[in-house]
């Protein structure tokens, strides 16, 4: 009797290990890791991207782009295209960190700018991104490393 | 409703969503070595002071973040202290899953006849308070201050509509009611950790003590990892 419950108990804890280790291959095989997301290179350079034939143009400033800094986020938004103001919200890939949206103003006739701080994750996730949306539009994702 | 009735619903959602994603991982093994200690003797109480004393403290930070009107200069006045806290979070976990799996001899250790007077064997006497319900809400005023993405960005929306009041009361007031609404949203998912993790539906609890403890071990040497390198 005592063996046959510890035979049960092996077999339920390799079930166990078993459907844990197939749920993390499966995660990993449909969600990619934050950092090969990462299609803007912000520490370096302005990123553009398209949506709807308007050309959407993000800067973060000032550089090198750190975590838990008063940040100036600058949208640029270039075509025949006219739009309401656009705002960001700034998460992590694949993680809910809460509401974190930027405001932006009009400063020019296509520039908008507005401040806003990108939080740091304590597990160390540096990966962050950007979702630009354009009201009546649609939206842009911008996904970059920050630093500690 | 009003815009600030608004934006506490908004943060009480938001406490409750998060609760159940990034909390678990970050403050789940917590709950649950702060569970385990006490080995089927009543949570309630604990887990109540606990809770109780994370949200009084995000509260006084949204408070504090809300009447500056700043974030940036509430944390970088307390990015040491959160340093501290993490490392500290990481050796309790560390320390209870060692005593736990029975690798350290947690009655000698904690003094029943360790006559030593050290530093280190003092505070892990008091340590051993854990085992006092009462324990809890200065630990969990503590670990309020644990670096957190999502109370930091709580914390951005209080220092926002701090900025937004007309006086600096106004936005003390402001932004302690919106991280009083995003600490209580944590609540149930933390509470349901612990009371998960009380194991005393399972005959076999040795067992499972055991894998839990080697699990609390890896957990709290990341913790302290992640706390020198923050």
């Amino acid at each position: 009797m005592y063996c046959a419950r510890r035979f049960f108990i092996r077999v339920l804890l390799g079930l166990l290990v078993g459907i844990c280790q197939g749920a993390i291959w499966s995660a990993r095989a449909a969600d990619p890791s934050p950092e090969s997301l990462v299609n803007c290179s912000i520490q370096e350079k302005p990123c553009t991207k398209e949506l709807a034939g308007i050309s959407v143009t993000l800067d973060i400033l000032p550089k090198p782009v750190m975590a838990m800094r008063d940040l100036k986020f600058q949208v640029t938004l270039s075509g025949e295209k006219k739009t309401a103001i656009p705002y960001i919200d700034l998460g992590m890939p694949g993680m809910n960190m809460g509401p974190n949206r930027v405001e932006l103003r009009r400063i020019k006739d296509n520039v908008f700018e507005g401040q806003g701080v990108i939080v740091r994750c304590a597990s160390g996730g540096r990966t962050w991104k950007a979702t630009v949306s354009l009201p009546e539009v649609g939206k842009v994702e911008f996904v970059f490393d920050v630093i500690y | 409703m009003s815009s600030t009735d608004t934006l506490y619903l908004a943060f009480l959602v938001t406490g409750f969503t998060v609760g159940f994603g990034h909390c678990i991982g970050m403050c789940g093994p917590i709950v649950i070595s702060l569970s385990l200690n006490r080995k089927g003797r009543n949570l309630l109480i604990p887990h109540l002071l606990y809770n109780a004393g994370r949200i009084i403290t995000y509260a006084i930070l949204g408070g504090v973040a809300g009447m500056l009107g700043s974030f940036t200069i509430l944390t970088s006045s307390i990015l040491s202290l959160q340093k501290g806290v993490l490392i500290f979070a990481g050796a309790l976990v560390l320390l209870m899953g060692l005593a736990m799996g029975g690798w350290i001899p947690f009655g000698r250790v904690f003094g029943d006849g360790d006559s030593s007077s050290s530093v280190f064997s003092k505070s892990l006497h008091r340590l051993s308070a854990a085992r006092s319900p009462f324990f809890h809400l200065p630990l969990g005023l503590l670990l309020g201050l644990l670096p957190c993405g999502p109370v930091y960005t709580a914390l951005i929306a209080s220092a926002r509509a701090g900025m937004a009041a007309d006086s600096a009361l106004q936005g003390f007031l402001f932004g302690t009611g919106l991280m009083l609404a995003f600490g209580i949203g944590t609540v149930p998912s933390l509470f349901l950790v612990g009371r998960l993790a009380d194991f005393g539906w399972i005959k076999s609890r040795q067992r499972i003590y055991r894998i839990t403890s080697v699990l609390m071990v890896v957990i709290g040497i990341y913790f302290i990892i992640q706390g020198i390198q923050y």
